[in-house]
């Protein structure tokens, strides 16, 4: 990147730096709630943007990582930071476990099998209930200061778009292109496929399970239903698809447009909002498969590593 | 790619604008805000799944605000709610909560509807010192967390099954199989019935939750119908709890009592089982011809005023703040210590019953009432003194009735 | 707790599952010709078969009709539902990634719903038509899904004729065999194409109206049958019908023996663990040999 683009990057951190003093909880409640949704996006991307194998159960991570984040503190008394920090070993380590059988799957299937692991997960969470609450859920102590919290996200969000870029300049990130393109060419050429599909899903676990950790604390009850919902990952994959898929702007600019779309629309159509949200997601798809980038790309002859 | 990208441009900029009509739009109505009324701010579950009920509870408090102002207002001022929709979700309840105290200002906050959403939403109000009287929530756990400023006004759920336990008690009956759905208010409802019945000296002979969204009660029923208990207790909400009756029926299973938590209360329940319905006990915070000060009025009021039935949630939420009105009149201020001392205080009925609270804000005062299906109606079975009518005793067998 | 689980339960178990089985089996058939014909996941048909629901529902509650009846105005309503959704909407996205496909029909499946509900409330509603059970000995065989289940054989077995005999069904079956070739033989795909996505919304559409005579009809009731038709394809492999119709019955089976030998919960969690097997072990499904 130029130095005008470190510039202006450095010059918008700064300002969201300092912008919970200056403006009420709502707006700061506001943007903890689209720090995570970049955050989530984002991780979408690394799997799905990149690779092409669709993750249609990510909130699974999510989920697992709120779990975890919950159990640490109110069983274990670990303090909020470290708890969420800890929802990525569990996301990953489920990555792991469920990445290695099912990424061998095609196309449609290993959508329906990711869809499938997230109905488990939850099914079991709430089997479990000794330890998890079951249905009822866990509640934690109330947060007295939500600030922390808007660190610790926004944080998490600029992470995963620092990731995204030194993947895609990458050569990691190019085989990754190479797969979604064609794998079978890509494994022709001696790329291992298998290994590079597991490395991407595992770094696409990560983070939501560090912004599910978080999310346990601010919203301080978690239960199964509200925490693994197909939405969630539905909402991930449009923002990303809106901003433009594969790209490293793209999670963040969808994210930040649909949730301050979202949050305006809503009290103004009540009624009609979810039939809203359903047309726009047949418009994304229709209209606007690559995305805004993906459109100015192709337009301007924008750099890939945008 | 010749012509195509123009039109993908062309496409993207027609979405982009009809996003930025939105927010300009939006800016235009922000900060016209006359200060006069006491402002009074909650999020009401408008759409989702709790939104029919969420809608009775708004109509509760917008009747309360027209009565209380018809009677001259609070302390001089009129009052007036700000409410906004929370669409079922508990994340979304905490920003409108911010917003409602940290961007409009209000002056005065009440609860949402379900023990979820309020659960959540108290966080906020507990934080920025707000009083919040929770009109529809019924989980004890949420009055666990030593909060100071959060107050009950509906009967827990561990108690939505003691007349039917006490009844059933009384008959000499001594096994109860209990079926819940896996959720935060089911569950609390299904675990009460089942210590209320062991220490009745009854037999807990099955305990199993569902999850929500669950249709096919078979396996369950199976079950039930191998143990054959006296009592079936299912801490339902509505669809689940129409479900599991037809069901009972279509399996054949009898218990001499059968009763659900939430659904059958609400007229849909007969209109959707017909004489299926038949004998079914249900539980509710209130009933239309219940002898309480102010409820037939209440009823009529209401109808006048809105112009259809609605269920307990609109007289709770009613109550509440007529609740909350009292203890700010006594208080003669708004501050939020001085209301607080006297909500620990008070004692009153209004339409909806009984209110008072433990020193944790915990409602001790507020009685369940049961139900039975009679001939198509809802007779108040239990507790005696706000009973209609008397139970009918035992639930004949599916194949001994017409 | 746990339970004696007796012959009488166990056998009863069964034959709720085996009920229960025969409607996912026709819901799921539906999918499959989908599926099959344009390797479109369609997440829509939970919202489809609400509205056959629905259909049955009205003509019902206004007119009084039979809803077994009803069936053959849902079936070629919802028939022309799908037809004109293929027409509009999915035939964009056919050759596209499965992304594509998956996220409209999401898309759809959420604004039809929503639709439903601002046109007809979120109320439950319901046939009261058949209720109450045959006893056979200690075996209870609820009418409402006996009856049901007997129709759902006999819808899927037409549609099997359909496919078997008729040149059109062949046409379907070339079609999602090898959809190069078909066109290259002279089919005339996006034909098929159209065919296929109405029959398979008029098979949800008549699973619909069948549900319609069992469970509460709401705007969000499809949801859960999507997932089971998932699974139901995935079981008898996909494009398989034959397939699809043993896939639902055995799933109907699995569910209902392990609802009853463990949880609701568990019941679930077997479901995929069984899906995740098939897809690894056996991808082309439990079925040996194809349509």
């Amino acid at each position: 990147m130029k130095p005008l683009t470190w510039g202006i990057g450095l010059l918008v951190l700064a300002a969201l730096a300092i912008m919970p003093f200056f403006v009420t909880s709502y707006i700061v409640s506001f943007t903890i709630q689209t720090f995570m949704w970049v955050a989530l996006a984002g991780s979408w991307n690394l799997i799905s943007g990149f690779t092409g194998y669709v993750s249609f159960g990510h909130v699974a991570f999510f989920g697992t990582g709120a779990y975890t984040g919950a159990l640490l503190i109110s069983k274990a008394g670990w303090p909020w930071l470290p708890a969420g920090l800890a929802g990525s070993v569990t996301a990953a380590a489920l990555a792991l476990l469920i990445g290695y059988p099912c990424l061998r799957l095609k196309g449609p299937y290993f959508a329906i099998a990711m869809l499938g692991l997230n109905e488990v997960v939850r099914a079991l969470i709430s089997y479990f209930e000794d330890f998890t609450g079951g249905g009822s859920g866990i509640s934690l102590p109330p947060i007295l200061s939500i600030e922390p919290v808007y660190y610790a996200m926004g944080l998490s969000a600029v992470s995963v778009t620092l990731l995204t870029y030194v993947i895609i300049t990458s050569q990691f990130g190019l085989r990754l292109l190479s797969i979604r393109e064609d794998e079978i060419a890509a494994e022709a050429m001696g790329i291992n496929t298998a290994r590079l599909k597991l490395y991407a899903f595992l770094l696409s676990a990560v983070f939501p399970g560090i912004v599910g950790g978080f999310y346990a604390w601010y919203a301080s009850h978690i239960e199964p239903l509200g925490t693994f919902p197909l939405l969630t990952t539905i909402t991930m994959i449009i923002m990303c698809l809106f901003g433009g898929k594969g790209t490293v702007w793209g999670p963040v600019l969808g994210a930040v447009l649909l949730s301050v779309f979202q949050e305006l629309v809503w009290a103004r159509f009540l009624f009609v909002h979810q039939a809203l949200f359903g047309a726009l997601i047949v418009a994304v798809v229709l209209l606007l498969p690559k995305g805004i980038l993906g459109v100015l790309q192709e337009r301007y002859r924008l750099p890939r590593a945008i | 790619m010749g012509p195509c990208w123009k039109v993908r441009v062309r496409e993207l900029l027609a979405l982009l604008t009809a996003l930025a009509v939105v927010l300009i739009g939006q800016a235009g109505t922000v900060g016209a805000q006359a200060g006069k009324p006491i402002l009074i701010g909650a999020s009401i579950s408008m759409t989702g799944t709790y939104a029919k009920l969420g809608n009775y509870t708004r109509d509760g408090y917008l009747l309360c605000a027209k009565e209380v102002n018809d009677q001259g207002g609070l302390l001089g001022r009129k009052i007036e709610f700000v409410i906004y929709d929370d669409r079922s979700d508990p994340p979304t309840a905490i920003k409108l909560y911010e917003k409602l105290i940290t961007e409009d200002k209000v002056e005065l906050v009440m609860g949402p509807y379900s023990s979820p959403i309020t659960n959540a939403a108290s966080t906020v109000s507990e934080k920025h010192r707000k009083i919040m009287v929770a009109s529809l929530a019924a989980t004890t756990s949420i009055w666990e967390r030593g909060y100071k400023y959060l107050f009950m006004t509906i009967s827990p759920a561990e108690v939505y099954m003691e007349g039917l336990i006490e009844l059933a008690a009384e008959r000499g009956l001594k096994t109860v199989a209990i079926i819940n759905e896996d959720t935060l208010f089911s569950k609390a409802a299904a675990k009460g019935a089942a210590d209320l019945a062991r220490k009745k000296g009854m037999r807990v002979v099955l305990h199993e939750a569902y999850p929500k969204g669950t249709t096919d009660f078979s396996a369950l029923l199976i079950k039930m119908k191998a143990l054959n208990p006296d009592v079936i207790v299912a801490g339902s909400y509505f669809d689940d709890a129409v479900a599991t009756t037809r069901q009972m029926k279509e399996l054949d299973v009898n218990p001499k009592m059968f009763g659900v938590t939430v659904g059958g209360d609400v007229p849909d329940f007969g209109k959707q089982l017909g004489k299926t319905a038949e004998y079914v006990y249900g539980s509710t915070q209130w009933a239309d011809n219940i002898p309480y000060p102010g409820a037939k009025e209440f009823v009529q009021n209401y109808k006048k005023m809105f112009n259809r039935e609605f269920s307990y949630h609109a007289p709770a939420a009613y109550g509440a703040c007529q609740v909350f009105a009292e203890a700010i009149r006594r208080a003669n201020s708004l501050d939020p210590d001085k209301i607080r001392e006297q909500l620990l205080r008070l004692k009153m009925t209004t339409a909806f019953g009984d209110y008072q609270v433990d020193a944790r804000g915990f409602q001790i005062a507020h009685k369940m009432v049961l139900l039975q299906w009679q001939e198509g109606k809802r007779v108040t079975v239990w507790p005696p003194q706000l009973s209609d009518g008397k139970s009918i005793y035992p639930t004949p067998p599916w194949n001994q009735r017409r | 707790m746990p339970i004696q689980i007796t012959g009488a339960m166990m056998l009863q178990g069964v034959v709720s599952g085996l009920l229960a089985g025969g409607l996912y089996a026709m819901v799921a058939l539906g999918l499959s010709l989908i599926f099959g014909v344009m390797r479109v996941i369609n997440i829509a048909h939970g919202a489809l078969l609400m509205l056959g629901a629905y259909t049955t529902y009205w003509l019902f509650a206004l007119y009084g009709m039979n809803p077994f009846l009803s069936l053959l105005i849902s079936f070629p309503l919802l028939f022309g539902v799908g037809v004109l959704l293929q027409r509009w909407f999915v035939h964009r996205v056919v050759n596209a990634p499965e992304l594509s496909s998956l996220l409209l029909t999401f898309g759809i499946s959420i604004f039809i719903p929503n639709l439903a509900m601002l046109a007809w409330t979120a109320d439950y509603r319901s046939v009261e038509f058949l209720t109450g059970s045959f006893l056979l000995g200690p075996i209870a065989f609820s009418k409402p899904r006996l009856v049901t289940f007997l129709f759902a054989l006999g819808i899927a077995g037409l549609a099997f004729l359909f496919l078997l005999k008729t040149k059109l069904g062949k046409a379907i079956r070339a079609t999602s065999q090898h959809r190069e070739v078909a066109q290259v033989c002279g089919i005339n795909v996006r034909r098929i194409d159209l065919i296929a996505f109405g029959l398979g919304a008029g098979l949800a559409g008549a699973g619909g109206s069948l549900v319609s005579v069992m469970f509460s009809v709401f705007p969000e009731m499809g949801q859960i049958y999507v997932f089971k038709s998932f699974l139901v394809i995935v079981l008898g492999g996909a494009g398989n019908y034959p397939g699809a119709f043993f896939g639902g019955l055995l799933l109907g089976l699995v569910e209902g023996l392990a609802s009853l030998l463990l949880t609701a919960q568990l019941s679930e969690v077997i479901a995929y663990i069984l899906l995740v097997l098939v897809l690894l072990v056996r991808p082309t499904g439990l079925l040996r040999g194809r349509a």
